[in-house]
Order: C-alpha cells, then structure tokens, then sequence
C-alpha cells in the first residue's frame, strides 16, 4: 500500500508539470483550432535557455525558469506572425504540417548550436529528499510542484476573469461571431499562442533540473502533451490540469508496477483508449 | 493519357530506369536503390494521404512490420521469400485493424493516432524479446553477391511501378473517385452514399501491403535492423513530404518529391555536413507557404487554369463519383 501510494504521490509532483505543458497546448488548440506538433520543441527551447542562463550566469534553473518563459513568449509570438497567421484559414492537413516543420527546423538548429551532448545542470536540492512518515518527497521535485502549480491557477484564472481572457474564450467559443463583438481576432491567437508556447518554456525550465537535456528531448513531450489534451477533453484548459495529473500518475504506477520502459508506452495506450471509446475525453462534455 | 500510349510510356520509363544497372558504381546504385524505395513509398501513401485526404504519419508501422516480420520469419525457418510475402501479409491484416480504430476519428485526432500506433509498436519493438530489444536483428540478404545493390535497385524499382500502377488506377477508377470525394468533403461524401469508412480502409490496405514490401528490402539491404532505423517516425514523416513536396494526389508527386528530397539530402549531406539537416523542416515550411498544393500539383494547377475555368474540385469529385455509381447501377 505504501509503494502505491508513494508511486501515486510521484505521479502527481511531475503530473504538475505536464498539466503545464497540457494547458498551452490546449490554449493554442481551444483559441485557434490548430494542433501544435511544435509543442515539444519549444519545450526544449525553454530548458536550453534555462540551462544556458545557468551554465554561463550560474542562474539558479528555479530562477531562470522566468526569463526562460518570458523569452518563450516573444519567441512565440514572432512565430505566430510569421508562419501561422498566413496559414490560420488553410486546411487542417497544411496547419498539422506547418507546426511539423517548424518542429523540425527548431530541433535541427538547437542540433546545430548546441550540439547533440547531453547537458545536466547540477543543482544541490535534486539529491536532498524530505521524509513525511514511510513517505520520500524529492525536493526539487516538490519546488517544481509548488511553483507549477501557481502557474495553472494563474492560467485558469486569467482565462476565467480577465478581459483578454474572455475575449480568449469568446474566440474559442465562435471564431467567426467574436469580431463582430470587437475582438481583434488576429491579435487574440497571437495572445494565446504565445501563452501556450510561454508555458511550455515554463515547464521546461522546471524540468531542467530532472532530466538529461539534448535536441530531441521535447519529442517525448509533444506527445504526451496531446494525451493530455484528449484526456481532459480537447481545448478545455481545466480538463487539462486534471488530464496532466492522471497521466503522470499513470505513468507513475506504470513503472512502479511493470517497469520503467513502459511508461511511455501506457500514455499511447491511455490515448488510443480515450480516443475510441469516449473521443470528448474522460471529462470533456459533448462537442456540438 | 489513355490506352496503348501509357503502357508505351510506362515501357519507356521502365527502361530508362534500368539504365544504371549498367553502372558499378556501388554507392551511385545505393543512393538511387534509396530514391525509387521512397518514390514507392511515397506513392503507397499517395493512396491514404493523397486520394483519400488522410495525413497518416504512421506509416513507419507498416514499413517496420515488414522489415521485422521478414527477420522474425526467416529466424523461425521459413524460406526467405516466402517470409517477405508473409510478413507484408501480416503487416496488412494488422492494418486492416489498425485503421478500423484510427479511421473513426478525424483530422488532428486521426494524425495523433496513427503516431501513437507507430510509437507504441516502437515501444514494443525495443522491449520485447522476439524483435531483439533495442539491439535490434539482422536481417536476411535477399540477395547476395557483386549484384547485391543492381538487384536491390531493380526490386525497389518493380515496387515503385507497382505502386505506380495501384495510383494510376486509383486516379481513373470509381474507387478512386469515392476517395477524393472523401477528401473534399466526407459529410457530403457519407450523404450521398458512399460507404466512407469501408473505402477508407480499403486504400490503407493496399497502402499498408506496399509499404511493408518496401520496408522488407529496405531491412534486408542494410542487413541489420533496429527500433530506431525502421520504425522511427521520420520514416513517416519523409515519406509525408516526399508526396506533399511532389503534390499529394497526384500521380506523379511522389516520384518527383522522392528525387529532389532523396538526392537534395544526399547532396547537402556531402557538402554542408550536419547542417542537411535542416532542409527536412525548411521544406515542409516553404511548401506550406507558397507551395500548398505541391510541384506537379502547381504545375497541373497553372496548366488547367489557362486551358478552362476552374470548376470547384469538390463539387467534380462528387460529381464524378456520383456518375460513376449511377452507371454501376
């Protein structure tokens, strides 16, 4: 019982972190209807520039995670302008093979640049734990947590009570009737795609200090990232949070009970089941 | 093009690619065995990506399958070519139950889907002891000796013809027609009669058994295969550009993206290093962009447009189709 519920505790302190990486993707997706395949790449970006603000500056990653999402942001909203917004009113076959390509372009140039070396950014508190009765809680790990977990009730509550946020939602709710209520439709996806890009800067900032850093470590995410989004019901930004949650405990009790190289393997499965059986996802509502 | 002028056509074309075979320049064969492999490939996925408007970036299941399937097969005893036939068989059925999953959901959905059978058989490739772990198999030559590369560029080049021809048909048949009415609209396509999902299935079948055929001779020409080589999704994605660059949906997109993308990358890997890379993503970028509808399909775009207004492709489709069910009847 303690094991289950150790690999339970587990599974939330990372499922945190994917929630994060859900959440943008499932902005982008809710506000403009296009499914980000880049999503993993920028995820990447945002450890990069974490790790380098680290390496060269010894800016501590659970710092450097900010500047890292700020950068994202600009960084995002450069992309929009220049390779999604010409293509916003194409066919969902170019959109899909847009995002595809820039995924390509930013892992070959981070290839490039940095090249293909694993990098670590070695910080103190990786390798302290905290003991909590039969309980052990990295504390790192529980850091990550705490400041994700900000994040996601920032997210929510700017969607759910700012202005930009309702015009996010007016937008997401009819992209066609939200100009003739005075939103600069334009602008708004801008908004959230760089949101959405921001976030996963965020989230891989918080990740640097847990994992090996190479070119091609966001592919993982990308995909995760859309299990995510199908099990909280797509484009729902609260279904997300919770869809982050359950796969990281999922995977989680994956390893603690089959073995670790399954982990990945049981999101593909949780993925292909929600798909067939209940394609709105497990807490998305009906869609229209 | 009709009749007795493509079979001579075709006859042509079959004999200027028997060319290098006069060559024995290893390295000149290997490359082109490459180019004809993908323009096969490329044209198989025609088939589902192309006619039917699925962007399936999965196909490097079926290729792995096939690869695989041929090592496993022959390990268990069984005569070479039969394995080949067996394991594009295999690789086929699992395809036909595959699709009957993916081809329920649509657009986005579809896509992640068909990544997510791809990773999961990956997953499964690099864990499970039939397939060798991450460690991968060696696979069998099915053909040995000083024409190992002539005999591997002539069989890629009978794969690409077939594939050829299954397009050729598709492009003039009723089946054809019902796909691309699929692709313009499927609602509509539904509404009007057409079995969609049953269609659907049926062009990833005969997609699925190419692509595993060609995914055999490619695990047998590099004699050893891992996780990482035959079933990653690269393979899926450059089989995707290859017809998108040429022009999905038409008959001879992929052959002409096959040779600019295999040779371009084969250039710029001898001249600018690691940095070839990049032209994968940068294509895709610009063909998006200014390019939407491919080389051979801008070209086809430009020369009907001068010949007579344009009528609405969807509306022809369906149109067609719609002839074409009438007269069955």
């Amino acid at each position: 019982m303690t094991t289950f519920l150790q690999a339970c505790l587990d599974g939330l302190l990372i499922g945190a972190l994917y929630a994060l990486i859900g959440m943008g993707l499932a902005l982008i997706f809710g506000v403009m209807r296009i499914v980000n395949f880049a999503h993993g790449a920028f995820l990447m970006l945002g450890m990069y520039a974490s790790f380098l603000m680290f390496d060269r500056y010894q800016i501590n990653p659970y710092y450097g995670f900010l500047p890292a999402g700020i950068l994202l942001f600009i960084f995002g909203y450069l992309v929009y302008k220049l390779l999604i917004q010409p293509i916003r009113n194409r066919s969902e076959f170019m959109q899909i093979l847009m995002t595809i390509g820039i995924d390509l372009i930013l892992i070959d140039l981070a290839q490039l640049t940095f090249g293909a070396d694993y990098h670590q950014a070695n910080i103190d508190l990786v390798n302290r734990s905290l003991h909590a009765g039969p309980f052990t809680i990295n504390a790192a790990s529980l850091l990550s947590f705490g400041l994700a977990a900000v994040f996601i009730v920032g997210l929510q509550q700017f969607v759910m009570r700012s202005r930009p946020g309702q015009a996010l939602r007016a937008t997401a709710q009819n992209r066609d009737v939200a100009p003739l209520m005075g939103i600069n439709v334009i602008r708004i996806q801008g908004l959230s795609f760089a949101l959405g890009i921001a976030f996963a800067g965020i989230a891989g900032g918080l990740l640097l200090p847990a994992l090996y850093l190479f070119p091609s470590v966001g592919e993982d995410y990308t995909l995760k990232a859309f299990v995510i989004v199908v099990l909280g019901g797509m484009g729902s930004i609260e279904g997300a949070a919770i869809g982050g949650l359950v796969l990281g405990v999922a995977e989680s009790l994956t390893s603690t009970y089959i073995g670790n190289q399954w982990a990945l393997a049981i999101d593909f499965v949780l993925f292909l089941l929600v798909l067939s059986l209940k394609p709105s996802g497990i807490f998305g509502r009906q869609r229209a | 093009m009709s009749g007795w002028r493509f079979w001579v056509l075709l006859g042509v074309a079959c004999a200027v690619c028997c060319l290098p075979l006069l060559s024995n320049n290893n390295y000149l064969l290997q490359v082109l065995f490459r180019i004809a492999l993908f323009g096969g490939l490329g044209l198989a996925w025609n088939l589902v990506g192309g006619y039917a408007g699925q962007l399936s970036l999965g196909h490097v299941a079926f290729f792995g399958m096939g690869a695989y399937g041929l090592a496993i097969f022959t390990a268990h005893h069984v005569p070479m070519w039969i394995s080949l036939l067996l394991a594009a068989l295999v690789s086929t059925l699992i395809g036909g139950v595959i699709g009957k999953i993916v081809f329920r959901l649509r657009g986005p959905y579809f896509t992640l889907a068909t990544i997510a059978f791809a990773e999961v058989l990956r997953l499964g490739a690099a864990n499970l002891q039939i397939t060798g772990g991450a460690i991968g198999l060696s696979t069998p030559s099915l053909f040995t000796g000083e024409a190992f590369w002539k005999l591997f560029y002539l069989s890629a080049i009978v794969l690409a013809v077939l594939s050829f021809l299954a397009n050729y048909w598709t492009s003039r048949s009723r089946f054809g027609y019902y796909l691309m009415a699929i692709r313009e609209d499927e609602d509509t396509a539904s509404a009007v009669g057409i079995d969609t999902a049953n269609y659907k299935l049926r062009s990833l079948l005969i997609s699925a058994y190419l692509t595993a055929l060609a995914g055999a001779f490619y695990g047998s020409a590099f004699q050893f295969i891992v996780p990482d080589s035959v079933l990653t999704i690269d393979i899926s994605v450059q089989i995707a550009i290859i017809a998108m660059l040429g022009g999905a949906g038409t008959l001879f997109g992929p052959i002409v993206g096959a040779l600019l993308l295999v040779s371009a990358s084969e250039l710029f890997k001898n001249e600018f290093g690691e940095r070839h890379l990049l032209i994968y993503g940068t294509l895709i970028v610009l063909v998006v962009l200014f390019l939407p509808e491919g080389i051979v399909g801008s070209l086809q775009q430009h020369v009907r447009r001068r010949r007579k207004p344009p009528a609405s492709s969807a509306a022809s489709a369906l149109g067609r189709a719609e002839v074409q069910g009438v007269a069955e009847q």
